[in-house]
């Protein structure tokens, strides 16, 4: 599929080291930063917690399957983008989940259990708990191999499991667990700690941007009742993706649509999916609950990968089934307007060759793949298909919460995000469309470090924003536009 | 020497089969029963299900699915278990056997095709012991049963196929058809404890993965409070 990274490529991607004194005091050699780790007896904490974990739920069962099913046949080797980088086979994704396997296996298991003993093994030690706490962040959780896993283990889920039981015992990336810690018990409430009259703020100069760019008043409704859907972008697109946002409110405004944002949550954004599902559990409701709050009917979701699939996938398992909320992504409201004629789109603005990358979340399962396609079809001048794509995408390089881990930035760019930048640089676009936030961030970063500063990653939002066509019934009139109400002008003293 | 081969033949045989069959069953009514429980302790009843009959029936005739990835391997492979899964249970050596003692049957292979079968069992059993020998992935990931199975597997077609088409003596033919019947009896005890118990698996296991991300609603509290976190700050 790809080369492997020469020898200087490795020496950049591991890089990173972290103080002496904190690897000795936290007897953990990994990249990532982390909080507090357990320190002794950590093997013995570690089955603690998994015991609990399986206790509690259904893991044990699917635990079981892979254990009595994995044939090692070693396809997924060849569909993982990390291990082809590294050609480490310690990246090999059935390896990485055996990990854990093993553990299940000795420690959970009859026949276990029974073999230990006759053959006196010790079990689970401190240096194979930290070789997982090394090997499952590595893998970008983008769940590629389990595609090409013919007896079917989804290799996402063991890793999924092996980062929550580690973070049951201190061992989580420090920039994941400090974000959920504000989302969950900070002032803000939010991933980005952003305080609500900064959003409105934010969200006020962005209308005056857009009338003065568009001249409609284009409004991002707040805090308003009964509205069809309630929106959670990632949360750091309003400090970052102002375009998208702006692409957001200019589709709703053109098409009519009902819509607001809750000042009481806001954040798309689900660090959960990532380490804990604990936090996902706890994340999720907050969504469900502020919408109930703002009597919303559906829970609209930005462009964010990982929010889609945590409120697609998660909402319905953690609050209530079927009378849960539906999830919808922005991408598949566009995609309706633009069936139903209510968008138009000037296809002379985008002329420059546009393809798009799927976000791992998205399209793994067969979600979203066709839509975005039709949607940049319909206007973009030049089209360029990425291959593989769709449900078989490459990942970015920053899946599974990584990106957020910006001390291991060296490590994304060169290794995880390899394939992705030779993928990329063969279409020759100038925009990247990435309709996610992890995605865009880790894809700029990639297309710096490799030095492919002539590509733009953007939203799909933002194109369409650049292109849209407002009826002229929408279109601020001169006189209305000049006209200064005695509130704006008390406003804009305070 | 008469003894011995009744005694392979019958009560041996009838208890080795026995334990394939019972631990077969023993891990589909687990699975069974998992998925059930699975399924009845998720608040979210929504099963993908053409995803997961295409995704099933997909690895279960993977005819299409065979060639992006490691193609010979999983064409080697796949032949393989053509004759693997053919050959014993439509031999009409076996058929006769067995309509002997319960009285029943079903329709046979030909005498050709089952050579032919048979022969292209072995080649691909002795090429998937290569392949995984050679391949640094392979090797790197691989335990010893492994290694083991393919050869194991073809113990019983290589004999079988000396008994049937080489002209020997009946002395040989009777330690070859021993030796025949005991590696197969061999495989029988261990297929269900095994990673050949994917033989019964594979069937469930695309909904195994997909019930697996469909977690108790409460299970995030129930962690917390075993793990008496309840109170405890993110």
């Amino acid at each position: 599929m790809i080369k492997p990274i020469t020898e200087e490529e490795r020496q950049h991607a591991f890089k990173t080291q972290r103080k002496p004194e904190v690897l000795e005091k936290q007897k953990l050699d990994v990249r990532y930063h982390i909080e507090d780790p357990v320190v002794d007896g950590r093997a013995q904490k570690f089955l603690e917690a998994f015991a609990a974990i399986l206790k509690n739920t259904n893991y044990g069962f699917v635990l079981d399957q892979y254990v009595r099913s994995s044939a090692k046949c070693s396809r997924c080797a060849t569909e993982c983008q990390v291990y082809q980088a590294t050609r480490d086979p310690k990246d090999i994704p059935c390896y990485r989940s055996e990990l854990l396997l093993s553990v299940y296996r000795r420690h959970f298991t009859v026949g276990g259990m029974l073999r230990g003993r006759v053959l006196g093994s010790k079990g689970l030690t401190d240096e194979k708990v930290n070789e997982m706490a090394e090997s499952f962040w590595n893998c970008t959780a983008c769940r590629r191999c389990t595609l090409q896993c013919p007896v079917g283990i989804d290799h996402g889920l063991v890793t999924h499991l092996g980062r929550y039981i580690l973070s049951e015992i201190g061992i989580a990336p420090r920039a994941l667990v400090i974000s959920t810690r504000e989302q969950l018990e900070g002032k803000t409430g939010n991933t980005s700690a952003i305080p609500v009259p900064a959003l409105l703020d934010t969200l006020e100069f962005l209308e005056e941007d857009m009338e003065e760019e568009k001249g409609v008043k284009i409004k991002f409704p707040i805090d308003q009742e009964d509205c069809e859907y309630v929106f959670f972008p990632a949360v750091s697109d309003f400090l970052m993706e102002a375009d998208t946002l702006m692409g957001n409110a200019a589709v709703f405004t053109a098409t009519g649509g009902s819509w607001t944002i809750g000042t009481g949550y806001f954040d798309g954004i689900n660090y959960g999916l990532f380490y804990s599902d604990r936090m996902l559990d706890r994340i999720v409701k907050k969504v469900v609950e502020e919408t109930r709050r703002l009597k919303g009917r559906k829970i609209l979701i930005g462009e964010c990968g990982h929010a889609s699939r945590s409120a697609k996938y998660f909402v319905p398992v953690f609050c209530g089934g079927k009378d849960a909320p539906p999830v919808v992504n922005c991408m598949e409201y566009l995609y309706d307007m633009l069936k139903e004629g209510k968008i138009k789109l000037d296809p002379n603005v985008i002329t420059d060759p546009v393809t798009y990358h799927d976000p791992c979340n998205i399209a793994r399962q067969g979600w979203i793949i066709d839509k975005p396609r039709e949607i940049l079809k319909s206007f973009c001048k030049s089209y360029v298909e990425m291959t593989p794509s769709g449900k078989n995408n490459i990942c970015c390089g920053g899946g599974g919460g990584t990106v957020s881990i910006d001390e291991i930035r060296p490590y994304r760019t060169t290794i995880g995000g390899k394939a992705k930048a030779e993928q990329i640089r063969k279409t020759g676009a100038k925009y990247v469309v990435a309709p996610c936030a992890n995605c865009k961030k880790q894809l700029r970063e990639l297309m710096e470090d490799q030095g492919m500063d002539d590509v733009e990653i953007v939203g799909l939002h933002d194109l369409v924003y650049k292109a849209i066509i407002f009826d002229e019934s929408l279109k601020v009139k001169k006189e209305e536009k000049e006209e200064e109400t005695p509130e704006a002008v008390e406003k804009e003293v305070e | 020497m008469q003894p011995l081969m009744d005694f392979v033949a019958g009560p041996l045989f009838r208890l080795t089969f026995a334990i394939m069959l019972l631990g077969l069953l023993r891990i589909v009514v687990l699975t069974v029963w998992g998925v059930i429980q699975a399924r009845r302790q998720t608040d979210d009843k929504v099963m993908p299900w053409k995803l997961i009959t295409e995704n099933t029936l997909g690895w279960l005739v993977p005819v299409l699915r065979l060639w992006k990835t490691r193609p010979i391997y999983s064409v080697v492979s796949f032949v393989f278990h053509i004759g693997l899964i053919l050959v014993p249970i439509f031999l009409i050596g076996h058929i006769q056997l067995i309509r002997e003692s319960i009285g029943i049957g079903w329709p046979v292979l030909s005498d050709n095709l089952a050579d032919i079968l048979t022969i292209v069992t072995m080649v691909t059993a002795v090429a998937l012991f290569l392949g995984r020998l050679f391949s640094k992935e392979a090797r790197f990931i691989s335990r010893p049963q492994d290694y083991v199975w393919p050869v194991l597997l073809a113990i019983p077609f290589a004999t079988g196929y000396v008994c049937n088409n080489m002209a020997i003596g009946a002395g040989v033919y009777q330690w070859t058809m021993l030796f025949h019947m005991l590696s197969a009896e061999l495989i029988f005890v261990f297929i269900p404890f095994t990673k050949i118990a994917h033989c019964v698996l594979v069937p469930f296991s695309q909904m195994v993965s997909t019930l697996g991300w469909k977690f108790p609603p409460r299970s995030g509290e129930g962690v917390a409070e075993t793990l008496g976190k309840k109170e405890m700050p993110v």
